[in-house]
């Protein structure tokens, strides 16, 4: 009994400590970010140094390699931006100008409210349209739930919105994760795609790239 | 006088931002940036008169630079705009204004010596000047080639 007791406590207080998921814990720059309230018009100003790779407008790059900001959700772009500088996700080419010298924790709760707020326009790059059942059945069966039925995300759960994002992107992204490269993402997507053969991924991505557009909640 | 320095190492000061020259005056000073020419020279001006200056050569009326490369300059054209998506290097564009104007924060590139350039971008890379920490990462980010064709682009600009 008294053994039982003690798995019992172990495994509450197991739960406690799981009760904030790690790949979303709490430090104190992202809570201080978070709790900020953002200036547009700032946000604005101190984006200029992210333009160089985001582009103007926040659209990205259709090739890929830098990914689509703009109308993403504010909470989104601070957990990604903190965790990059704080070395919670690993991105090496971004690092240096996410740095505390570049950046004060006020400019991104301000660039955040700039992003989240621009328009998103159709151009988003897309894929090949080649399997595009396979990806509808795969993002109905394992992503829907979170990131919602047009890609909206979900704002207070940190889950990005997808929609307008490139398609080469996401690819790169879901390889990541599915890999176990992109060390800050929720495990539960993690193994949600686990199996998912190279082609399986193109395919939910390529979905996904041609969702229609809705403004960020 | 007017700021368009003709010597290819010194750099043309005319139309740059007042606060970006004031920046540096200051850093200069400071001993935070280094130059064998002007580390001498700023020791002998007052402090107080660096507003007069910084206004002065800010009013002054740039000129043109030259380009001698146009094939070079042509490659300059594409990283300045889009920068190299491999190494991380961002479109120069992003700070600098597409049309190198600059603003308070980044200095003026347009119509700028190649040599002065290259010696910064230089700079910048090796450590000897650390003003921006952004531009430390670029200028070590940037091949030797990659950084005479921004030079050369931004001589015409």
């Amino acid at each position: 009994m008294r053994g039982f007791s003690a798995l019992l406590f172990a495994a509450f207080g197991c739960t406690l400590a799981i009760a904030e998921p790690q790949w979303n814990a709490s430090y104190a720059e992202k809570t201080e970010a978070l709790s900020l309230k953002g200036d547009v018009t700032h946000g604005e100003a101190a984006f200029v140094i992210c333009q160089g790779c985001h582009r103007v407008g926040a659209l990205g790059r259709a090739d890929g390699s830098y990914p689509r900001l703009a109308g993403q959700h504010t909470s989104v772009l601070i957990k990604q931006l903190t965790d990059v500088r704080s070395g919670r996700r690993s991105n090496a080419k971004m690092l240096p100008f996410a740095d505390h010298s570049a950046l004060s924790v006020q400019d991104i709760a301000d660039i955040a409210a700039f992003l989240q707020q621009l328009p998103v326009p159709a151009d988003q790059g897309q894929g090949s349209g080649g399997d595009l059942a396979l990806g509808f059945k795969l993002y109905a069966k394992d992503c829907v739930t979170c990131h919602g039925e047009r890609g909206e995300g979900k704002a207070d759960q940190f889950y990005p919105r997808l929609s307008g994002q490139h398609y080469r992107y996401l690819l790169r992204e879901n390889r990541l994760i599915r890999d176990g490269g992109r060390r800050n993402a929720n495990p539960e997507m993690a193994d949600a795609i686990r199996h998912y053969s190279d082609e399986d991924l193109a395919a939910v991505a390529d979905y996904i790239s041609r969702l229609p557009l809705t403004p960020a909640r | 006088m007017d700021g368009n320095s003709v010597d290819p190492a010194t750099p043309k000061l005319a139309g740059m931002d007042q606060e970006y020259l004031m920046r540096q005056l200051k850093a200069f000073a400071a001993g935070k940036r280094r130059d064998e020419t002007m580390t001498g020279i700023i020791a002998g001006i007052d402090p107080n008169d660096f507003s007069r200056l910084a206004a002065y050569y800010g009013k002054m009326k740039p000129t043109p630079g030259k380009i001698n490369d146009a094939q070079l300059a042509a490659k300059g054209k594409m990283l300045y705009d889009d920068g190299n998506t491999d190494s991380g290097v961002p479109a120069c564009a992003g700070c600098h204004q597409p049309d190198g104007q600059g603003n308070a924060r980044f200095p003026r590139v347009a119509g700028q010596h190649q040599a002065y350039v290259l010696k910064q971008l230089a700079d910048y890379k090796s450590g000897r000047r650390a003003t921006d920490p952004l531009m430390t990462t670029v200028g070590k980010r940037l091949t030797v080639d990659e950084a005479k064709a921004l030079a050369e682009y931004m001589a015409g600009l």
